[in-house]
């Protein structure tokens, strides 16, 4: 295919054996259908359902769980051949362990489709605007694309003598030889192409991972240690395998995972809301590290309408509103002048609106013509009132549409005024071939000569509105004289029977597709928020920079080195390139640039635009920002240094499209924005989110999200993590003390998946601390979901805190019922020996078996309470990570509090409803650890405090201070 | 989505943990000065000392609200336990098995008994009273030595020809063993409501209608009230359970027989989970 397109149409018929007239014959066509297979894309492979299914299954902590379960079920069948009574309990808790990977499982499947769901139902929901034009679909480009039998350009995507598969005519009418078809044609390439970049983890997805090895590497560590110690101590083998069970069930949070996944979820709905719909839910944290954004220009920086900017008349430039909503227009209107233009841009114009519209506002009112016509229709609108009874108020007689050889657009109009019987010629077009027809011009109403000052004032206006990247169009009419054409003349538009020069010139009218009113905040947000914000876009250089410089993505300040060239009236290339900030880079010069270069310009320029670029060369930059190694080093956090020096990170690239030609960029992105509106189907399905609106500031408002979530994932580990040592450490000290066993396994189960998931859930709706926006992106080297201190501060610290208050409660119920601490230790055969039941207690008094047991139920469900009530101060605390709770308001979650109701209802519940197994304990046994869960409450406020004193990060107290940064 | 591509080498990896474990440039030893270690060990160290101390505190506060004498509550000791001498497990529960021409099979069961008979000599019971009133023996005085209460006394003879004195083999080689009943103690319990509490054994399953031929010691297998209640072990530590024997004169050789032992009496209560509550359920079979 290469070369086709410089071949002529004889040679292409030569190649291809066909004939233009006739075609293939249909035993060749038949030939070459069995060769290349039928004209279509073949769909991207799709993981089967029951693998994600199953990946569900056996990801994460699952294997672990498999494992306890698998030793559970081997021990029962042990203790089932040796006849031991209690066998079952294994069974059972086998049995358990499995249903609850199969259902987090099935419950992460679940959301996972549901996600997907959205999306699919989401493709048919929306409208494809494409009415108008499109080759956009491939290309990128807003503008329909002419054709023609001329081979013009090297490069097959932009030579005029090839149409695109997947592209759509417009009008007009052409005969073509098929050179390729399905996967080999260019859209199919870059569909191969797409599907052909991976789709690799997320961020979220490796901070995850992470979390997982080092929890699994906890669990694991222990559970072989004690297993060791435990045989090493004569217990019995099947017994230590049953500790093993029990330390893995204690050490992995079961409902965690669950938990993060309906955070992320709620996030996702919550920013589908603010219009991003977030199809991957992972991807919802990867806008908040995001470092890097590759923004598009039309239609997402953009409002993807041409607006009248500025106007020209009586020798002065008005400035026009170009907000989404103008009602009114603030120019001064009182001139003359004004009023001719207005007539001519009023009648000069073939662009409707769409009939029943009156009562929609009318920037949002359906137009039937081109987008400049479309503009003024609207322009006029809105300053003269109903533009269609005003022409046919002036009935048109002739009309000459625009054409590419005339460049102007002409008709000829009967007058409103029933004196004035002259005929109004009005034409509009290219400025230069406007002023060419032109003789005189109109100042102040009068009609003046146009002399080389004049016309030197209209270059001087041209130039300025051109610079301004905007469309300049010039207007000019003419009052046809009535004695040379009266009522009755039939204006003829192919032999041009009226004049077509010695007009009066009246004015010029600029547009531009204004930048969105929410766009330069949002880019402003981005820049506190350490986003580079980087243009992409097809458009032509002055337009681009036009647009960045009025959304601030080059700010008012900065200059690039042609600017610094100009300023100082020096050659481009003395400039030292490292004083220009901005940076305006053509797509052709990127095509000649090594990666190097391009490097150079990404790491040299803080505020660049790309103009002109192909889609392809999206590609390439996408590349070239993720090779950048973020520059800041800001170390505030302890890390061992060997990891700093041994990786160099990428940035988070995000990128947005909308074409066919943007999946492949969308796919390299770490996160691919597509466009609800404008973006086409392709896009959509490479993209990990979908903008609904088109809009930048939607990107802004989930980058917030996504940091948010981050940091409240945070809290929701730390929570959770602390209270597995309290789990795990009754485990460690009945085998090391021999004491009656403090908290069964299924117990830990109830509080993994019971209470302690709707707070986790909770933590997910806590509003952010301090301003998000503020601060730099997350690194993804260094700012760790779970680091060392998290994990050390809950398991060390808050968790030892835990396991104390649970123990005290333990040894109050045991001591209140006759088992006296001392009495405790060591005892646990005889304790569990069920041919003992004459066993004494501390008083004297003799227990059965079954008395004994009972007991150990009854202290399993104070443990229960007792770690229930010690992870309220433990969510009290969570809620903030540097902020005292006074500061952040202790209500100021309403969430929280109303899950807090809920957590108590539920263990209230549970050790009612657990009756059946285990007995309720005294009432009063609920509140033994409330000591201990203020304990924590004013440890962790003291270590706020001292956080807010300000120490040296090489402040050994900072480890302390600093959990979870 | 994209990559981080970071595959290192194993030898890398290697090297960037001997980095960390020792870092000779930065002198950090697992990414911290020595000098930030020591403070961090300090600092567990210092909250671990206090951790303890609070734990030791709250035990500390915990024993001076409990009463030396009696626990607070008794929720789990609403009726008591009973046991069975001598005490052989099956897999299911108590079985006793033994063939009457083989001297090893039940000669162990003797010693049993004989073992736990021995803190019911004279000698041993030579602290306790001689009680014969047969109510209850409510003492709200310490009247007994150091500060204690009295308790009463019983001897191995009140079990006459269970008491292993006559028959030092309790009746096993002619097939009619003894068994001895014991309940357990709780404390400030008052059982069988002003009447003695009895021990009644009969045969479980297929055999249940069919009457047990035997005798109970000492007379009609009753403990005697004198021995209620009991006050702990710190106000009596002299105290010993009183005793019913059984001896079953006529069990059929050759079959197993299931056979429950209950203490009857008001405020003793049976409990379906557990087997030894207010009574003890027992296999025999005793083969020739």
């Amino acid at each position: 295919m290469q070369d086709d397109h410089r071949l002529s149409t004889s040679e292409l018929e030569m190649k291809y054996g066909t004939s233009i007239d006739k075609g293939l014959s249909s035993a060749r066509a038949a030939e070459i259908l069995a060769r290349d297979g039928p004209n279509a894309l073949t769909p991207p492979k799709a993981t089967p359902e029951i693998v994600k299914f199953l990946k569900q299954m056996i990801g994460g902590f699952s294997i672990l769980l498999w494992i306890g379960a698998g030793f559970s079920w081997i021990s029962f069948g042990i203790q089932l051949a040796q006849g031991v009574d209690s066998a079952f309990d294994n069974l059972y808790l086998g049995v358990v362990l499995a249903l609850v990977v199969i259902l987090t499982g099935i419950f992460a499947y679940y959301q996972e489709a549901k996600s997907t769901n959205i999306m699919a139902s989401f493709s048919k929901m929306i409208p494809q605007v494409r009415a108008t034009v499109d080759n956009s679909s491939l290309t990128g480009e807003s503008e329909p694309q002419s054709r023609s039998c001329d081979f013009t350009h090297e490069n097959p995507l932009e030579t005029r003598n090839i149409a695109f598969y997947s592209t759509t005519c417009v009008e007009g009418t052409a005969t073509g030889i098929v050179i390729n078809t399905g996967d080999r044609t260019i859209i199919g390439r870059i569909a191969s192409l797409a599907s052909g970049v991976g789709n690799e983890k997320t961020p979220i997805a490796i901070e995850i991972e992470h979390f997982v090895y080092l929890v699994a590497g906890v669990a694991i560590s222990i559970g072989v240690l004690f297993f060791i110690i435990s045989v090493s101590m004569r217990y019995k083998i099947l017994d230590s395998i049953i500790f093993l069970i029990g330390i893995i069930v204690a050490n992995v949070p079961e409902g965690l995972l669950a938990t993060v996944t309906v955070s992320l979820s709620l996030t996702a709905k919550r920013m589908a809301k603010k219009n991003c719909l977030v199809k991957n839910l992972e991807a919802v944290e990867t806008l908040g590290s995001t470092s890097i954004i590759c923004s598009d220009k039309t239609g997402t920086l953009t409002q993807n309408r041409m607006t009248v900017a500025h106007l020209w008349f009586d020798n002065q430039i008005y400035s026009a509103d170009t907000s989404e909503d103008q009602t009114t227009q603030p120019f001064d209107q009182s001139s003359p002048t004004w009023t001719a233009l207005s007539k001519i841009v009023t009648l000069c114009n073939r662009a409707e609106f769409r009939p029943g519209q009156e009562n929609l506002p009318i920037m949002k009112r359906v137009v039937v013509g081109d987008a400049s016509e479309t503009a003024l229709l609207k322009f006029s609108e809105v300053i003269l009132g109903d533009v269609m009874s005003i022409r046919a108020q002036n009935r048109k007689v002739a009309e000459i549409p625009f054409n590419s050889t005339n460049k102007f657009q002409l008709s000829i109009h009967e007058t409103d005024d029933p004196q004035d019987k002259r005929f109004l010629l009005v034409m509009k077009g290219a400025p230069e071939r406007i002023l060419e027809r032109c003789s005189t011009i109109m100042i102040n109403g009068k009609e003046e000569p146009l002399d080389s000052e004049k016309a030197e004032a209209f270059q001087t206006a041209y130039m300025e509105l051109g610079g301004m990247g905007e469309r300049v169009l010039g207007f000019c009419h003419l009052y046809l004289p009535e004695n040379e054409f009266p009522e009755t003349f039939q204006f003829d538009t192919d032999s041009m029977n009226f004049p077509t020069s010695n007009l009066c010139f009246v004015g010029l009218l600029s547009m531009i597709d204004p930048p969105r009113s929410t766009v330069p905040d949002a880019v402003s947000k981005c820049r506190s928020a350490g986003i580079k914000v980087i243009m992409v876009t097809g458009d032509h250089p002055i337009t681009a920079k036009a647009i960045a410089k009025s959304v601030g993505i080059i700010s008012a300040t900065s200059e690039t080195v042609e600017d610094i060239a100009k300023r100082l009236n020096i050659p481009v290339e003395q400039v030292n390139r490292r004083e220009a900030t901005a940076a305006v880079v053509n797509g052709m010069e990127l095509k000649d640039m090594s990666s190097e270069q391009l490097d150079e310009i990404l790491r040299n320029h803080t505020e660049i635009v790309f103009a002109r670029t192909s889609p392809q060369q999206k590609l390439i930059i996408v590349e070239g920002c993720q090779r950048q190694v973020r520059q800041a080093w800001q170390s505030v956090i302890y890390v061992p240094p060997a990891l700093i020096c041994a990786t160099s990170q990428g940035s988070v690239v995000a990128v947005t499209g909308d074409g066919v030609n943007d999946s492949p960029a969308l796919k390299k992105a770490d996160i691919g924005i597509a466009m609800g509106i404008a973006g086409s189907d392709a896009a959509k399905n490479a993209a990990d989110m979908v903008l609904l609106d088109d809009n930048f500031a939607s990107i802004v408002t989930g980058v917030e999200e996504g940091r948010l979530i981050f940091d409240n994932l945070k809290k929701t580990i730390a929570y959770t993590l602390t209270k597995n040592i309290a789990e795990l450490c009754p485990f460690l000290i009945y085998i090391i003390a021999s004491i009656p066993m403090p908290i069964g396994t299924i117990t830990i189960l109830f509080i993994d998946l019971g209470t302690d998931i709707i707070p986790s859930v909770a933590l997910a709706y806590e509003k952010a601390e301090s301003d998000i926006m503020n601060r730099r992106p997350r690194n993804k080297r260094r700012d760790r979901l779970v680091n060392q201190q998290l994990a050390v501060y809950s398991y060390l610290q808050i968790g030892i805190m835990q396991s104390v208050g649970a123990f005290v409660t333990y040894f109050t119920v045991y001591a209140e019922q006759g088992f006296l601490p001392s009495t405790l230790l060591g005892v646990r055969v005889n304790w569990e020996n069920n041919a003992i039941n004459d066993f004494e207690d501390s008083y004297g008094q003799q227990w059965t078996h079954y008395q004994r047991m009972y007991l150990q139920w009854t202290g399993y469900t104070a443990f229960f309470v007792s770690i229930t009530i010690q992870q309220v101060a433990d969510l009290i605390i969570r809620k903030t990570r540097r902020n005292s709770i006074f500061r952040q308001g202790l209500f100021r979650n309403k969430v929280i509090w109303g899950t807090e109701t809920p957590e108590l209802e539920l263990s209230c519940s549970q050790v009612f409803l657990s009756e059946i197994f285990a007995p309720t304990p005294r009432f009063q046994y609920w509140f033994v650890a409330v000591p201990f869960a203020i304990l924590i409450w004013v440890y962790d406020e003291i270590r706020k405090l001292v956080w807010a004193l300000g120490f040296p990060p090489s402040s050994p107290v900072v480890t302390w201070i600093k959990p979870q940064h | 989505m994209a990559t981080l591509n970071e595959k290192k080498t194993c030898s890398e990896r290697m090297a960037d943990f001997r980095r960390f474990v020792w870092n000779p440039e930065t002198k950090l030893f697992m990414g911290r000065s020595l000098i930030n270690w020591v403070w961090i060990s300090l600092y567990y160290l210092a909250f671990y000392v206090v951790m303890s101390g609070l734990f030791a505190l709250s035990i500390y506060c915990l024993m001076r609200t409990i009463n030396p004498y009696e626990p607070d509550y008794q929720d789990q000791l609403k009726s008591p336990g009973v046991t069975l001498r001598p005490d052989v497990y099956g897999d299911r529960g108590l079985r006793i098995y033994y063939n009457v021409s083989d001297n090893k099979t039940w000669e162990g069961l003797v010693t049993t008994l004989h073992t736990f008979l021995a803190a019911y000599t004279p000698a041993a019971q030579h602290l306790n009273i001689n009680c014969t009133n047969n109510t209850y023996f409510i003492q709200d005085t310490f009247d007994g030595p150091n500060n204690t209460k009295l308790s009463c006394k019983f001897t191995s003879d009140m079990l006459q020809n269970c008491s292993g004195i006559t028959d030092p083999t309790f009746g096993y080689p002619e097939g009619k063993p003894c068994f001895i009943i014991k309940m357990n103690r709780i404390i400030k319990f008052y059982p069988g409501n002003g009447t003695a509490p009895r021990v009644n054994c009969t045969y479980v399953g297929e055999e249940g209608s069919r009457p047990l031929d035997a005798d109970y010691y000492p007379g009609n297998g009753t403990f005697s009230l004198h021995y209620f209640p009991y006050y702990g072990k710190k106000a009596q530590p002299s105290y010993s359970n009183p005793l019913v024997a059984v001896k079953f004169l006529n069990i059929t050789r050759n079959v197993e027989f299931k056979i429950v032992c209950k203490v009857i009496g008001a405020g003793i209560t049976f409990n379906v989970h557990d087997p030894y509550e207010g009574k003890v359920e027992f296999k025999l079979k005793i083969e020739d």
